[in-house]
């Protein structure tokens, strides 16, 4: 990236941002909106200074959901994509119930996972996973799969044998794709902690939020949501780093849509 | 390992390749394609052989059955006096398209063929080096592929069938995608390998002049289904140099093999003016 356009890349959405973020302030105070509808950024970054404690807290333990749903969507995702990637009697047997599971709205059997698993960190960690491995599950068998034929003939004429072959070739190959997944995982993640929370919960921003809303707290609706969304960000930039750090072949000459660390 | 296997005696005698009866068929959902039909030939130990045919024709395909890597629909190939029934590792393969991996280096990529094949790297580096060298990659080993142009990761490929000093290499159009220039100093650069190695090879091409440029023996093959329409011995000293070209033995031999195109419909000509 040469600096002019690292330069426009943040100058941009930095400039946006500060516009709705005055016309925000302007409408509310022109049209004299009351607070509990709609506070004005003044107000959100208030209450936020005012609450940190209470935010940071609640922060805190929806990281900890996100971050052990998430670590298990990958545990559990790449090894199944690997599996039915070497297996075709595997991908028949796996394949279909997986695309089909993912037409079971998450939200829908979140409740059932409380009654199951019951109250605690776990019922989030598990809708977290179940909102997140997929994904992770398309993206690696694609991934797998997207070596070239010729390169696997080479391999082959190189008596190397499948194990060596997925060591040095098709894992590797299949790094980029599998960080797309884990991106898009990532996210979700944090959607699936925060669907937990609304399900049930006496802690994590979710619960703060709600607690927020019934007591007509919108300000503190608002630091909740921001803080939620910081979150998520900084999730993906985490993730991004990292796929930055271990495929900078890929990274580097790859037109990128998102802007990143330079 | 085989193919440190001890240098076949008498290479210019020897059948090192033999291709008996061979024909492979593809079905395809609009019925079965015929792409090799009863072909037979043999390729010396230690002769360059070209088989030069129009697109369609199989040459790829006999590469893949002679590496061991598809099984014919019927007849036999046998390499070094045994039958292939599986992939060939006594043998380097270079492709139209270089197929290095993205994040190894160009020197990493030489050393892959070692790798998988259970190899101490380190000991074949320094002859990895010696081989970028000599196609005039030297101070480019550090370099991803994505970092070096369509020629020089041919190269890089070349050398990857090359480190274990293989006595058969098979090339199928390693020249196909890189331009005119290019390709004039690949022909050369091949011409100097092989010379060096004393390696038996087989080269597919579209290109008359390449065949004729770098071959003993040249095969021609008609549109499909895959028949030998002719072979022909090139009679030229050796080192070539690139004006062998304009030679007037050269273009004899060139237009042999054009004739047989323009008779099987493959190059149709204008017409003579009256």
């Amino acid at each position: 990236m040469t600096p002019a356009t690292r330069w426009t890349s943040w100058t941009a959405p930095v400039v946006t941002l500060a516009a709705a973020l005055i016309a925000w302030e302007l409408v509310v105070d022109l049209f004299a909106v009351p607070e509990y509808l709609l506070p004005p950024p003044t107000g959100v970054a208030r209450a936020m200074a005012a609450e940190w404690r209470y935010l940071l807290f609640h922060t805190w333990v929806t990281t900890k959901e996100i971050l052990l749903g998430f670590a298990l969507a990958v545990l559990v995702g790449i090894p199944t994509a690997v599996a039915i990637v070497s297996s075709p009697t595997l991908e028949r047997a796996i394949y279909p119930l997986l695309v089909a599971s993912q037409s079971v709205p998450k939200i829908a059997i979140a409740p059932l996972l409380i009654f199951w698993a019951g109250i605690g960190t776990l019922p989030k960690v598990l809708v977290a996973f179940l909102i997140s491995f997929f994904p992770i599950i398309i993206d690696t068998v694609v991934g797998l799969r997207s070596v070239e034929p010729e390169m696997l003939h080479l391999a082959r004429s190189m008596g190397a044998g499948e194990r060596r072959i997925f060591v040095k070739i098709r894992f590797p190959s299949a790094l980029p794709n599998i960080f797309a997944g884990l991106k898009v995982a990532v996210t979700l993640a944090v959607v699936g902690a925060i669907v937990g929370e609304f399900i049930q919960a006496d802690q994590g921003l979710g619960y703060a939020l709600l607690q927020a809303n019934a007591v007509l707290n919108t300000k503190l609706g608002f630091a909740a949501i921001i803080v939620l969304a910081a979150l998520g960000v900084v999730m993906f930039v985490i993730v991004d780093v990292i796929e930055r750090r271990l495929i900078p072949w890929h990274v580097s000459h790859r037109s990128d849509l998102i802007v990143g660390t330079p | 390992m085989e193919y440190n296997a001890p240098f076949p005696a008498m290479l210019s005698v020897q059948k090192f390749v033999e291709v008996s009866d061979i024909t492979r068929i593809f079905p395809t959902p609009e019925g079965e394609v015929r792409a090799l039909d009863g072909i037979s030939f043999d390729v010396r130990g230690g002769e360059f052989l070209s088989i030069v045919g129009p697109s369609g024709c199989g040459k790829s395909t006999l590469v893949m059955l002679i590496a061991g890597l598809m099984r014919p629909t019927s007849g036999v190939i046998a390499v070094d006096g045994r039958a292939v029934s599986r992939p060939q590792t006594a043998l380097g393969i270079v492709f139209q398209n270089a197929v290095l991996l993205a994040w190894r280096s160009a020197l990493d990529n030489v050393l892959l063929q070692v790798e998988m094949r259970g190899l101490a790297a380190r000991q074949y580096r320094d002859r990895a080096m010696e081989l970028l060298r000599s196609v005039g990659l030297d101070g480019f080993e550090r370099r991803l592929p994505h970092e070096l142009s369509g020629g020089m990761r041919q190269r890089v490929a070349i050398c990857r069938a090359l480190i274990h000093d293989p006595p058969l290499l098979l090339m199928d159009e390693p020249f196909g995608a890189l331009d005119a220039l290019t390709r004039d100093q690949m022909t050369l650069d091949i011409q100097g390998i092989c010379a060096r190695g004393g390696k038996t090879v087989l080269f597919i091409t579209h290109s008359i002049t390449e065949a004729v440029f770098l071959s003993d023996r040249v095969i021609v093959m008609t549109p499909r289904p895959g028949r030998i329409d002719t072979t022909i011995d090139v009679d030229l000293p050796r080192p070539r140099r690139l004006a062998v070209r304009e030679s007037s033995a050269f273009a004899a031999y060139a237009r042999e093999i054009r004739d047989r195109f323009l008779a099987r419909g493959v190059l149709r000509d204008i017409e003579e003016p009256a």
